[in-house]
């Protein structure tokens, strides 16, 4: 983290399997739009926002990283996560096995490869899916609980549900542990 | 902008195999989409493709630093990445290694501005190495882990495979506005295998 010029930056990290959703949040978040075709991310797609939070007045900048989720980016991976303040981890709640994988892999990684008293928060996305829901919200609200994540949301990527509060939230979160 | 607008450390030129081999490192170490977010967040979007121009021609200066400073924007806090798109970018600048001395000479003659780099010292196991004004983390708060990968790597490929080669220096200030000049030691070590003990 970096004071300079009295602003704060923060390395954040969204992680999740491939297609949970992580590279439209951030699109949702930063340029307001949603793309319907799915194109995988290769590497790691890096983007800026900066932020004026009134409740600790700070202002910040943002360093997203939108980790690829698939298995062939495992070892260049762990470099991505270095210096890491936070991850929103990322689950499609029409898909289980994308909730399983947060507990036997992505928080796991975070953990391992970041900074280790990093924040995280838990993400139920595409929750505008209702008739194909396969994970409840009490079962995400009690995996947050179990994995001591700071918080848990369900977002639409697509309609922009809770998106622009989720990175808020993180942002608070760590500023409030790193600014300390 | 033309050349002759161009004022004080943003004045000069980098040869296109500089700019190829540095953008080949990115697409290594970050994949497409990394390469990608560093040269869209320089505003220098069009140059994804640059494999295809002559190596031995230009670009500004400005326009390559400004790629540096989007590079150090991003992957602020992130030395290991820096160290390794180093050792990339010295792979692909010089494919077949060369000696060590010939890649100090043509680093400094393909990126040309105000800033030196040149061997101070060598003997067998140590070289020491001057860096004037380096243009790879002039910002403040930026380390210089992405040219330090350069010359390890640069080094290590100038040796046989039996020795490895490691590196220390007075420790870096990034706070300090004139932290980009600095000393770096390079250590040159025998590699011992288990036959040979």
């Amino acid at each position: 983290m970096n004071d300079i010029a009295k602003k704060w930056a923060i390395k954040l990290a969204v992680l999740g399997d491939p297609a949970v959703g992580k590279t439209s949040l951030i699109n949702q978040y930063i340029q307001h739009r949603f793309k319907e075709n799915y194109q995988p991310t290769l590497g790691v797609n890096i983007l800026t926002k900066d932020m004026i939070l009134d409740e600790i007045n700070v202002e910040t900048r943002l360093i997203l990283w939108d980790i690829a989720g698939q298995d062939k980016y495992e070892l260049t991976r762990q470099l991505f996560f270095e210096g890491c303040h936070g991850s929103l981890l990322v689950y499609d709640i029409t898909r289980s096995s994308t909730f399983h994988g947060i507990e036997t892999k992505w928080l796991d990684d975070f953990q391992k490869f970041a900074r280790p008293d990093g924040e995280y928060i838990l993400i139920g996305n595409k929750v505008d899916l209702k008739e194909s829901r396969a994970v409840s919200f009490e079962q995400g609200s009690d995996l947050a609980k179990k994995i001591n994540a700071s918080d848990f949301f369900e977002t639409s990527a697509k309609s922009g549900i809770n998106v622009k509060e989720v990175f808020k939230n993180l942002a608070l979160n760590v500023l409030k542990k790193f600014k300390a | 902008m033309k050349k002759e607008e161009l004022i004080g450390a943003y004045r000069g030129e980098v040869k296109y195999s500089v700019v190829t081999a540095l953008l080949q490192a990115y697409h290594d170490i970050l994949d497409f989409d990394g390469m990608k977010s560093i040269l869209r967040e320089a505003e220098m979007l069009h140059l994804k493709n640059i494999r295809d121009e002559d190596p031995d021609q230009y670009l500004d200066f400005f326009s390559f630093k400004k790629i540096i400073s989007a590079q150090n924007c991003l992957l602020f806090d992130s030395s290991m990445l820096l160290f390794e798109i180093g050792k990339k970018f010295s792979f692909y600048l010089f494919p077949y290694g060369k000696n060590f001395e010939d890649v100090i000479h043509e680093i400094n003659s393909s990126i040309i501005t105000e800033w030196k780099v040149e061997i101070l010292e060598r003997n067998e196991d140590l070289i020491t190495i001057s860096v004037q004004k380096c243009i790879f983390c002039s910002e403040i708060g930026v380390p210089c882990d992405m040219f330090k990968g350069f010359l390890v790597h640069s080094l290590e490929k100038a040796l046989t495979s039996d020795y490895s080669v490691s590196y220390y220096g007075d420790r870096e200030d990034v706070n300090n506005p004139d932290h980009n000049n600095f000393v770096l030691r390079l250590k040159i070590e025998k590699k011992y295998y288990m036959d040979d003990l």
